[in-house]
């Protein structure tokens, strides 16, 4: 049984079908890269699973609960995290709030009314020295630099412990390094999570990838490890034109 | 059923006046996201022009309107120059300093003019009445919607077929990138709010010889213009000329059958209801979200 | 404990001290101008719940009127029921009302009353939340509904002369009796009982503040969408800190009633709550505390100035809310907060790292 399970996935924009009957299955501690030109509905497909976007037919199902139809917060609690394309930290907040916030195991009111803001404990501490944010807790998140605002958001994902992460484009405008870097912390976090992460960057995708789905025109063009997509024709004259 | 047919009339013609309100309103939203709360105002600065204009110079009305679309349109240019123009990255704060503007002017007009309520005749060539049937239909007031109709009609070709309406579009758009073409999107926001604040004027001039002037007058309309905007969904010219028939005519209807002022309490629950089940209005701007 | 969290112990402290010893010793314990101030405070509590909504989590509720009139009108019907005794309230027999209301009788019990003017506010707050917040309804939509609220609520009262007394509101109020105490308004044992509820609901609002669930309301505030996608049932928070600000409001409403001894829809007008924004925003959206100084600042200066410029002080305040919104938006706790780690800075300290959400404005995005 994969933990994600897709089937017929379509959603309607006005005429447009941005997902046109997706099909596919990530298993338990996958990373999955979906690759396709602009406008082949990658960035829509990460939307539709984590309930920006309701789908207009077709079946979503997570760890056996069909979630297609709800709210975005219940699919959070299932266990389904996301990170946008645009970083999206709290810049008003500070590193250590933001992170506090992240840290939704108990979203409930209840709980939040009898917790106090920041806690400083280990597994907090722990996670900001992997992202190397560890002596920053205290400052506003808006005066992070572009590439540390990434590291943060990354940082809460983690922390928000999340069964699958849906990335999109977790290395848009990192160095070379910085890239090696989200690279090695990928690698790691699939031991307990499984990441569903829309990339441009083929050496990224090379290393992190364990399969790959190229999508256009809202569908499956092709799936396989990188050597069978690179061998792939249809994906030749996707990318190159005829 | 006589009566009946005579409020339809009646909201039909309040309904004119409260589209005027509402588009300048809308327009003002539409293009810089400001909610104007000193819109009320306006129109009550538009009533006391037109009461000045009668009073000093003998104006009637009608021929005071295009001045008092000027001076109106002026304040607002001003008020938009030294005040709004500031608060544009702030969207939740213009809607302060606008209340906070609409006070003063009130203030102003009470300690200037005094806070008795003033009149004004209606224009003696629009004084008699229709009559067909049972229905009574005053000449003024059909002249009120026909002038809506000319004033929607005028800002939809304004929009649509002119430069300044393009460039107003593309500002709307994406005002960055319009600012690199050239288009200078300060002068377009100044332009358009005085354009607004003019409209407001000339709805207080026409309401004049149906209520009477007085400087908290605004407040009441200010509210009912935003539920128009807001029930006729944002950037829609046809939504908004919908809502304000729909409500003028509800308003209208609902004090027959109950009074005016309950009937006024259901119209804003029941836009309030509406607004819960279609927040983005009944005829929203088609756009992907 | 981080250090804006002692700031604020310390600022409640000091703010403590003077309203219940500092006011009392200035006024030499008289009862008239104790009484005035008590207005003061009661006006404060209103401000504060405000900036529970507004500041925390960037609800701005135009119709914060609306909930104090409801509070205000709870006491004074106990009163007023009180003042009767055995025959209707006068106002009712004008208005050919028969017998007393079914809406009337229970505010003959005193328990009922003051559970009434804290739970009924806040249900209704709660309510109109529920519909907003469900349906996503955000920045200045919630501005123009709670205002449209407030506008028919108003009219409501109004109209019905038979059960409000319309537009004369609810006069010749017999005096509270609170457990066999009975309550003298030009005591200096009232105001302790209005600068204790203040300094609760103070309390109460910073521990609020402070808890998570402040802070994933400021979260909300900055990005709703983001919140919901870390499991928070946005629409559930932003519905709690409404009915927690409407019932404050109740509250301020009651003990407003007591000290003017007569509820009126002048309580419940646009105009009132726009003074109730501008308390707010004076003293700073951000801090409860602030936002309560504010209230009492421009009710001292409104005291003062209102006898000498009887026309112009509307314009005064008009002028001064818009000077605030455009070259103080966050009131005069940020300038204080500004001036602070300005100093700070300049002693070359680094602490001022550890009170980092001070630093940014509050507007950047609220609104989307």
């Amino acid at each position: 049984m994969a933990q994600l399970e897709v089937r017929d996935l379509q959603v309607v924009f006005g005429g447009l079908r941005a997902v046109d009957g997706m099909n596919f299955d990530v298993e338990q501690g996958e990373i999955l890269c979906l690759l396709g030109p602009n406008g082949a509905g990658k960035s829509t497909t990460l939307d539709l699973i984590c309930g920006k976007t309701q789908p207009t037919g077709g079946s979503i199902r997570f760890r056996d609960t069909e979630i297609s139809q709800l709210l975005e917060f219940r699919r959070a609690r299932l266990g389904i995290g996301r990170k946008f394309q645009v970083p999206s930290v709290y810049k008003e907040l500070t590193v250590a709030e933001n992170l506090s916030v992240a840290r939704s195991s108990r979203p409930g009111i209840w709980h939040a009314l009898t917790t106090p803001a920041v806690r400083r404990n280990q597994k907090s501490r722990e996670i900001l020295d992997l992202v190397g944010l560890a002596d920053k807790g205290g400052v506003p998140a808006g005066n992070l630099s572009h590439g540390e605002t990434q590291w943060l958001e990354i940082a809460m994902l983690i922390a928000q412990g999340s069964h699958l992460i849906l990335m999109d484009e977790p290395t848009a405008g990192m160095t070379i390094q910085e890239t090696d870097r989200t690279a090695r912390i990928f690698r790691s976090l699939s031991a307990d999570h499984t990441l569903i992460v829309v990339e441009h960057d083929m050496s990224f995708v090379r290393t992190v990838a364990d399969r790959i789905i190229v999508m256009d025109q809202g569908a499956k063009l092709a799936e396989g490890t990188i050597a069978e997509i690179e061998a792939n024709e249809a994906v030749k004259t996707a990318y190159l034109g005829h | 059923m006589d009566v009946v047919l005579n409020q339809i009339f009646a909201g039909l013609s309040f309904a004119s006046i409260l589209l005027i309100i509402a588009l300048g309103l809308a327009i003002i939203y539409g293009t810089m996201g400001v909610i104007n709360l000193a819109h009320g105002e306006f129109v009550m600065l538009g009533a006391y022009a037109t009461w000045a204009l009668q009073t000093h110079l003998g104006l009637g009305v009608v021929t005071a309107l295009p001045l008092v679309f000027l001076a109106v349109a002026v304040v607002g240019w001003v008020i938009e120059k030294v005040i709004v123009q500031r608060l544009y990255t702030r969207p939740l704060d213009t809607i302060l300093a606008t209340w906070g503007i609409g006070i003063i002017l009130q203030q102003a007009v009470r300690m200037g003019i005094g806070a008795e309520s003033k009149f004004v005749k209606g224009p003696e060539w629009l004084s008699g009445n229709i009559e067909i049937g049972a229905l009574v239909m005053s000449n003024y007031r059909i002249f009120v919607i026909f002038l809506s109709i000319m004033i929607v009609t005028g800002t939809w070709l304004l929009m649509t077929r002119t430069e300044f309406g393009m460039k107003l579009r593309a500002v709307i758009q994406n005002r960055g990138i319009s600012e690199c073409y050239g288009v200078e999107a300060k002068k377009v926001y100044s332009l358009t709010f005085a354009y607004g604040a003019g409209l407001a004027g000339i709805a207080g001039a026409l309401i004049t010889p149906l209520f009477s002037t007085i400087p908290t007058m605004g407040t009441g309309l200010v509210v009912d213009a935003f539920l128009v905007v807001i029930v006729g969904g944002l950037g829609s010219l046809v939504g908004t000329a919908a809502a304000a028939m729909l409500i003028g005519e509800v308003t209208a209807l609902f004090s027959i059958v109950i009074n005016d002022t309950l009937g006024r309490i259901a119209v804003l629950a029941g836009i309030i209801l509406l607004i819960r089940f279609r927040p983005r209005g009944l005829f929203p701007a088609d756009t992907r979200r | 404990m981080n250090s804006k969290l002692s700031y604020d112990i310390i600022g409640l402290g000091l703010f403590g001290a003077v309203i219940l010893f500092g006011v009392p010793a200035f006024f030499s314990y008289d009862g008239f101008e104790l009484n005035t101030f008590a207005r003061y405070l009661s006006l404060a509590i209103v401000s504060m719940a405000l900036a529970l909504s507004w500041g925390t989590a960037g609800l701005l509720n135009l119709g914060q009127a609306a909930t104090f009139g409801m509070g205000s009108y709870a006491m004074a019907m106990h009163l007023k029921l009180k003042a009767s005794g055995d025959n209707l309230p006068d106002f009712m027999g004008w208005n050919n009302v028969e017998a007393l209301p079914a809406l009337w009788v229970p505010f003959n019990s005193l328990t009922f009353t003051l559970l009434a003017g804290l739970l009924i506010p806040a249900a209704v707050g709660g309510l109109i939340a529920t519909f907003m917040f469900r349906a996503r309804i955000a920045g200045v939509f919630v501005a123009v509904i709670t205002l449209a609220f407030l506008v028919a609520f108003q009219l409501l009262v109004i109209e019905q002369q038979g059960f409000t007394g319309g537009q004369n509101g609810l006069t010749g109020l017999a005096q509270l009796e609170l457990f066999g105490w009975t309550v003298d308004i030009y005591a200096t044992s009232f105001y302790y009982l209005v600068g204790g509820c203040l300094m609760a609901a103070l309390i109460f609002g910073l521990y609020l503040t402070h808890s998570k669930f402040g802070l994933v309301l400021r979260a909300i505030r900055e990005d709703a969408e983001r919140t919901r996608y870390f499991g928070y049932n946005v629409a559930n928070y932003q519905t709690l800190i409404f009915c927690i600000s409407a019932g404050l409001a109740g509250l301020a409403g009651m003990l407003y009633a007591l000290v003017l001894e007569f509820a009126s829809p002048t309580y419940m007008s646009v105009s009132f709550s726009l003074a109730i924004v501008i308390w707010c925003a004076v003293g700073g959206r951000e801090s409860v505390l602030a936002a309560a100084m504010g209230a009492i600042l421009v009710n001292l200066a409104e005291g003062r100035l209102s006898d000498v410029f009887v026309e112009g002080w509307h314009m005064m305040l008009g002028v001064l809310f818009v000077a605030v919104v455009m070259f103080m938006p966050r009131g005069i706790y940020g300038v204080i907060v500004d001036a602070g780690r300005a100093l700070r800075r300049r002693g070359g300290s680094e602490e001022f790292a550890e009170t980092p959400s001070f630093d940014t404005p509050l507007n950047t995005k609220q609104e989307s």
